[in-house]
């Protein structure tokens, strides 16, 4: 099966990328410049206090030594201590990357219709009123930071009309309603700032398609407008729009970044940025490589549903 | 309007003008036409690209492109104008009453869904079948009724899963599933080899006996119209210049657009052509005069015809013309006894010397890629031409003919040294080597050696000057520069019958066939001694074809030049080419001179191939006894390539045997177990490939 080895190299390849950006985080992080040894301790700490402490944390030994080691501790999920709290960097991080990952879905399953309704308007309505604002509205969008249109939201929502909380302080969350409610700014904001690229794609796309020849027949065999758009239009625009999902879905994990900053969400993106502020070095790693990891995947995910929904491919043997 | 109305047409269109939005305006493509269907007719639309037969279908199924504009007129169906109905009102009456089969099957089909789902489809949407269930019952017994084996398993399959042909079937059976009255088919057959055309026309010709619906046949091939029509429209420009009974166009047409049209066909059962005198210049959408639209190529036009628009009138019960000097213009018979003088001559090939020989192609293997068989054992190369041996004599046109995929265009590229892995002895003006490849070629080589290919839009650079493209062979093998080079080029553009005003114009500023001449020009400019042809005229209008056909001619009478021209076309092949190899499968099956290929004994896969052209002649009917199954592909090739087809296969030995080359003269030679004078009994062959 022509399928089954496509799918067997991509994964191969996605498992050697992953060592491959493994490695570069953490010679990036070896030469990043600070010395986590004077954070930790203090600015008064002598030169031997600070040699005992790179000696006892084993950060005397050579690079390659303490990445061999890191990296068998990864294989077996122990990302090793932090430096600045001494918990177990998984004790650190999960939580977070529980938090982010909820925020990422909710922002996914807005985002997934949103993107899909617009792009089908836009693109049956062709140079429609609706098309002509929608087009207005993403290239504002595509020129905005998500961090703008974050404070933007949030001050309407927020302060103005105080439907949604602005600071997101999930942790205190009595309901899942609650949980939800406190979300919906930093997702809504997520959800814009990726289907912004989705609508435009899909709509490029799925006009394409609609110029095509099959769905020229379809309509001159009688088949009403809306069943013409979702059985034999969508299905084929849709696939060159997954890769701009996948591209999202990655921007997602790293977007989100900027985003939790906004609204003080306590996800991932938080602590990476207050990790690297500290020169936490293991958490750092640890951060990075999941989001990594979420980029690849996706990106893994996409080029599988891309060969599956290909009857070419899924067909030939 | 004087055209008389039958009492119950099927279907109307009263004075339609189309027009598309083009560059910066609304121009017209189609103006004051009036067509009616009779209920179980079949009519034929034909006429040149881009004269507006498909803008006339689209218009019968009450659909608009985009970027186009119905200006006036009406389309009746039923009592309803369906130009001014709903969309939800069409959508009842599109595929239900009215259905279309579209030019290119490949695309119109949805890749993503099995190809039954889409008929039940169709079944579904107009509630023909009640139930889903019912609905597959009866697309697996119309899969069956248009001739595809185990409908189950076509059901199951996706588009790119069946060949051009099947997938033709499938559309027509999607077609036919809601029972309709009209079925519109836009160039069904355009695309698909001739084999495979005569399979659909069968299955066409079949539905109009059974079903009594009545279609219209848009098509720009007057073979297929002679065959399945009853009644024939010829268009010119958007406008109906001609309708009448298939026999009445075929043998007395009136309108002299008509008669030129008719006259440039080649012929397959004709070998000499008449000379294309009758239609010149070409139809140039931008200048057409006020009044009758071909007033410019019409030799008798006069200054009348220019300022006053022409209408169809009614010059006998069925026939009806758009020119008002029918009556003193020449008949038809009449204008073709006149320039009989004139046939179109082969140049003879007395020119060269008996026994010269400009190409040897001894036992030429090509293959693209190389395949495994096993699993560790080395791989080896995925033959496609399989053994083939012919030469070609300078001044000569030696065609090769077969269905797609025969590997015609491979021995032309392995030729060019553009296949990876060739074997075999290839020699090329007694001194050159043709096994090696392109890059590594001297440079007389590539001069002697032009190629020239199907399509003239991909081969010339858009934002390159004619001059410059026809310059450029002259500088680089020449070094031809200044007053020299531009006469040198002038001399070519004449050659091509191009005049000097293309000089500086630019290729997307010129027709198809105008580009297909200024290809023909740069690959002269190098002077070869031989050039390959792949398909150039299969783009082309019948009118420019013929044009070409004897540009061809001409130039080989005047430079001694040889052709290897590849076609499918067969008729073109008879008015071109000296001598014919048939190609099926990789393989030669026979060769010889025109005359011996085309006239019997045949080769069971020539006949074949021949007796599957639609002729374009109403009398010349096609043979029914062809019950051909079409191209079979499998993993072992047998013995003889064809014994998967062949009517006449004996399994003793077809299978295992190789069959022996036969001799039946000094140039001719088949491949076949039969014996010839078997062969030269049989008394299937029809009468119409007798030699007169
Ligand atoms: N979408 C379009 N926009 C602008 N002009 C168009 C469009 N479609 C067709 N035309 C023009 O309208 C004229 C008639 O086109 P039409 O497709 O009806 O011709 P046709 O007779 O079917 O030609 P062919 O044999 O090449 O299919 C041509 O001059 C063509 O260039
Ligand atoms: S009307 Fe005049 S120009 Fe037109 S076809 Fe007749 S004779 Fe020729
Ligand atoms: S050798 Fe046999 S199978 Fe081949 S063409 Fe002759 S009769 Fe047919
Ligand atoms: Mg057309």
């Amino acid at each position: 099966m022509v399928v089954l080895r496509i799918l067997f190299l991509r994964v191969l390849w996605a498992l050697i990328t992953l060592f491959a950006v493994s490695f570069i985080i953490f010679t990036a992080i070896e030469i990043l410049p600070g010395d986590i040894a004077a954070r930790v301790l203090g600015r008064y700490a002598t030169e031997e206090m600070k040699a005992e402490f790179r000696r006892m944390r084993g950060l005397d030994r050579p690079m390659l030594v303490r990445y061999g080691e890191w990296l068998s501790g990864v294989v077996r999920g122990d990302f090793g201590d932090s430096l600045v709290s001494e918990f177990n960097v998984g004790e650190v991080v999960l939580p977070k990357l529980r938090n982010t990952l909820l925020l990422a879905l909710y922002a996914f399953i807005l985002y997934i219709p949103f993107s899909i309704i617009l792009g089908s308007l836009s693109a049956v309505f062709r140079e429609g009123v609706l098309d002509t604002v929608l087009s207005s509205l993403t290239l504002i969008g595509l020129s905005i930071p998500e961090f703008v249109m974050g404070t933007l939201l949030a001050f309407i929502f927020g302060v103005v009309l105080g439907a949604f909380p602005v600071v997101v302080a999930i942790n205190v969350a009595r309901s899942f309603g609650e949980a939800v409610q406190m979300m919906t700014l930093p997702a809504v904001t997520l959800a814009i700032a990726m289907a912004v690229y989705a609508i435009r794609m899909l709509r490029d796309n799925l006009i394409e398609v609609l110029e095509s020849d099959y769905v020229r027949m379809a309509i001159l065999k009688g088949v009403p407008m809306y069943l013409v758009v979702l059985r034999h239009a969508l299905p084929n625009a849709l696939v060159p729009a997954l890769n701009v999902t996948a591209l999202n879905l990655a921007y997602l994990i790293g977007g989100v970044v900027v985003v939790e900053k906004v609204f003080a969400f306590p996800g991932i993106g938080t602590q990476l940025i207050d990790s690297v502020f500290l020169r936490d070095a293991p958490v750092v790693e640890a951060c990075a490589l999941i989001i990594s990891a979420v980029y690849i995947v996706a990106n893994l995910f996409a080029d599988v549903m891309t060969i599956l929904l290909n009857p070419r491919l899924r067909t030939a043997k | 309007m004087d055209v008389r109305q039958p009492d119950n047409p099927l279907i109307e269109i009263r004075d339609l003008t189309v027009e598309y939005w083009q560059g910066e305006r609304w121009n017209p493509v189609i103006e004051g036409l009036h067509l009616h269907i009779n209920p179980a007719e079949t009519l034929g639309l034909v006429g040149e690209s881009g004269c507006g037969k498909s803008t006339t279908a689209n218009a019968l199924l009450g659909y608009r492109p985009r970027g186009a504009r119905y200006r006036s007129g009406q389309v009746l169906f039923a009592g309803q104008d369906l130009l001014r109905l709903s969309n939800r009102a069409l959508q009842r009456i599109r595929g239900r009453q009215i259905s279309l089969v579209p030019q290119n099957p490949t695309t119109a089909l949805s890749p993503g869904i099995h190809v039954g789902d889409q008929i039940v489809e169709v079944l579904m949407v107009h509630r023909y079948s009640k139930t889903v269930r019912e609905a597959r019952e009866r697309t697996l017994d119309l899969l069956a009724r248009v001739g595809l084996p185990n409908p189950p398993v076509i059901y199951k399959r996706y588009p790119h899963q069946l060949s051009g042909g099947q997938q033709q079937r499938v559309i027509i059976a999607m077609a036919l599933a809601c029972d309709p009255q009209l079925i519109v088919l836009d160039e069904p057959t355009t695309g698909l080899d001739v084999t495979t055309q005569a399979q659909i026309l069968d299955l066409l010709m079949d539905l109009q006996g059974s079903y009594g619906l009545a279609m219209l046949y848009v098509t720009h091939n007057l073979g297929v119209v002679a065959q399945i029509c009853t009644r024939i429209g010829v268009m010119y420009a958007g406008q109906l210049v001609e309708v009448a009974p298939r026999h009445v166009i075929f043998k007395q047409p009136l309108h002299p657009y008509t008669q030129g049209l008719i006259a440039s066909v080649p012929r397959i059962t004709a070998p000499k052509q008449v000379r294309s005198l009758l239609l010149k210049g070409l139809l140039k959408r931008g200048e057409l005069p006020a009044g009758c639209p071909f007033a410019p190529r019409c030799d008798f036009a006069q200054e009348r015809c220019f300022a006053e628009k022409q209408h169809l009138t009614q010059v006998s019960d069925q026939h009806a013309v758009a020119c008002w000097r029918w009556q003193e213009i020449p008949s038809f018979a009449q204008r073709i006894a006149e320039t009989q003088s004139a046939v179109f001559q082969k140049c003879e090939t007395a020119g060269c010397k008996a026994g010269e020989i400009l190409l040897k192609v001894d036992n030429l293997r090509a293959a693209y890629t190389l395949e495994h068989r096993r699993p560790f054992a080395r791989p080896l190369p995925r033959v496609v031409v399989d053994g083939v041996s012919f030469d070609i004599q300078p001044g000569e046109t030696f065609a090769l003919v077969g269905e797609s995929g025969s590997g015609k265009s491979t021995i032309a590229r392995a030729l060019n040294g553009f296949i990876p892995y060739v074997t075999g002895e290839l020699r090329f003006d007694g001194k050159y080597d043709l096994t090696i490849p392109v890059d590594k070629r001297a440079r007389d080589l590539l001069r002697a050696l032009q190629l020239v290919f199907q399509n003239p839009d991909a081969s010339l650079n858009p934002r390159q000057r004619i001059s410059h493209i026809i310059g450029r062979p002259l500088q680089v093998f020449f070094g031809l520069s200044g007053a020299a080079l531009r006469q040198r080029v002038e001399a070519l553009l004449e050659d091509v019958r191009l005049d000097r005003s293309y000089y500086n114009r630019y290729p997307d500023e010129l027709s198809g066939g105008e580009r297909q001449r200024v290809a023909i020009a740069r690959a002269l400019a190098a002077e070869p001694k031989l050039m390959l042809c792949d398909e150039v005229l299969s783009a082309l209008d019948v009118s420019v074809q013929a044009n070409i056909i004897e540009l061809l001619a001409d130039l080989q009478a005047k430079r001694n030049l040889a052709y290897l021209f590849i076609s499918h076309d067969l008729a073109v092949v008879r008015s071109l080419a000296h001598r014919v190899g048939v190609l099926y499968w990789g393989c030669l099956c026979e060769v010889g001179t025109t005359e011996e290929v085309f006239t019997p004994p045949f080769h069971p896969y020539t006949y074949l191939l021949l007796s599957a052209v639609p002729e374009a002649d109403p009398d010349q009917v096609m043979p029914e006894a062809r019950k051909d199954i079409g191209l079979i592909v499998s993993e072992e090739k047998p013995a003889c390539p064809f014994a998967l087809r062949c009517p006449w296969r004996d399994p003793a030995h077809c299978h295992d045997e190789p069959p022996p080359w036969q001799t039946l003269s000094r140039s001719h030679m088949l491949r076949c177990h039969i014996p010839i004078e078997e062969l030269r009994q049989h008394d299937i062959w029809a009468d119409r490939f007798r030699r007169a």
